[in-house]
């Protein structure tokens, strides 16, 4: 019998943070990111890292007696962007790859009800 | 370089070696479920945490599983964690699938106490069947204020958790408001346990499986013990008292009142006489000191 954990993914638009704990979230059993995978900073937010960093992580946690993974996805939030990035798809689809058990899949980017201005100023970023 | 990084490596390994699981284990209401397992190298380290979980896992209903229950441990007992209610939430799909184009959506926050005194923040959400002025809301969010703090002010924490959890809070909050205008839907979206009363404060504690084993060897000693003297009290069964103030009789210078009143004052076989002391003696009713002097020697001599 395995046990559960919690497996927490933060995917912005320039980096995937994967990190395992157990299901108080007070314990990280397994820490592991983009940029520890690719070379290139600008992959680190790419679907072929977080799948990755999916799988070092899981690894570690397997030896580790862990078995089954509730996954929380998260994005930026607060005034910044509330999409999760292209990373979070990849990082789910490698935890189901490497043979641990998932269980829910929620979304728990925080959302302010009013927020503070993004930055950016009023005519926006101008490339 | 490298010696280093393996150095640090090994010594995470040591420290999660050092490390051991507890089994969190829900409250009573809902029937003590396990929760999960959670690990720690120190199990004080275990008290105050948090572990949510949905209410389809405590209870494997599946209508369930958008709820998430959090739990706080508040006393550890050998590899077992007790915990407390202290709030729920819902998912964010679940919210989001409910809020629809021309219907109103009304939410509140309302913090009221329950029998025992628990401060308990609530926040209904209900979806209206059209779109609603805000002086609607405004009676609706009064109604349900209403209900909800006379619902909390006659029941304590965990009759109100399960009013809430199993849906029958909302249900009474949608009934209660169809008269101000109908509801398509009403679900409390959110609670949080502010603050527990004095009295029914816990100290939280770790009692450790070594505890726990004297504690059992403790009972059972008190046991074997209670089990010895009530043996000893059934051989030792207070005889009859005539049969005293007959043995007492042979016993030189001590007539049948005398035994009577030996009888009457808590001794009943000649081995407590020949234990007690002269002053002792003359502590039952109505033997003095030439008396006691005398039964004393009797029995010394």
């Amino acid at each position: 019998m395995g046990k559960w954990g919690i497996a927490h993914v933060y995917a912005s638009y320039n980096n995937v943070v994967i990190t395992i704990t157990d299901i108080t979230g007070a314990e990280t059993l397994a820490r592991c990111s983009g940029g520890m995978v690719v070379r290139q900073d600008k992959d680190q937010a790419s679907p072929y890292a977080a799948m990755g960093a999916a799988q070092k992580a899981v690894n570690d946690v397997k030896e580790k007696g862990i078995t089954k993974l509730h996954v929380k996805v998260r994005a930026p939030g607060g005034n910044k962007s509330k999409s999760p990035g292209p990373g979070s798809q990849a990082a789910i689809r490698a935890f189901a790859r490497s043979g641990v058990k998932i269980g829910t899949i929620e979304d728990v980017t925080p959302v302010p009800h009013d927020s503070t201005r993004p930055k950016g100023g009023r005519r926006g970023r101008r490339v | 370089m490298a010696k280093k990084s393996r150095r640090a490596g090994r010594r995470v390994k040591d420290k999660w070696k050092s490390k051991s699981w507890y089994r969190i284990v829900a409250p009573d209401i809902f029937d003590e479920a396990v929760v999960g397992e959670t690990v720690a190298s120190d199990p004080e380290s275990l008290l105050g945490r948090v572990s949510e979980i949905s209410l389809q896992d405590l209870t494997g209903d599946f209508s369930r599983t958008h709820i998430k229950v959090k739990l706080k441990i508040n006393g550890v007992r050998g590899g077992e964690c007790k915990t407390r209610f202290v709030g729920h939430n819902m998912t964010s799909d679940y919210i989001r699938r409910l809020t629809r184009r021309r219907q109103s959506k009304l939410e509140a926050v309302f913090t009221v106490r329950t029998k025992e005194g628990y401060k308990v923040r609530l926040k209904p959400l209900s979806i209206t069947n059209k779109r609603v002025s805000s002086s609607v809301k405004r009676s609706l969010r009064k109604k349900q204020h209403q209900v909800i703090s006379d619902m909390a002010e006659n029941s304590r924490l965990g009759e109100l958790a399960q009013k809430i959890l199993f849906g029958e809070l909302p249900k009474k909050l949608a009934n209660e408001c169809k008269s101000i205008y109908p509801l398509k839907q009403v679900e409390i979206k959110k609670s949080e346990v502010l603050s527990v009363p004095k009295d029914e404060e816990i100290e939280m504690k770790v009692i450790t499986e070594e505890e726990l084993e004297e504690e059992k060897e403790e009972e059972e000693e008190e046991k074997e013990e209670r089990e010895e003297k009530e043996e000893e009290e059934e051989e030792a069964k207070v005889p009859s008292k005539p049969e005293v103030i007959e043995q007492f009789k042979d016993i030189k210078g001590v007539g049948p009142t005398t035994a009577e009143k030996l009888y009457e004052g808590g001794y009943h076989t000649i081995q407590q006489l020949t234990d007690a002391s002269k002053e002792e003696l003359t502590e039952v009713e109505g033997i003095g000191k030439a008396v006691s002097e005398t039964i004393y020697k009797a029995l010394h001599d």
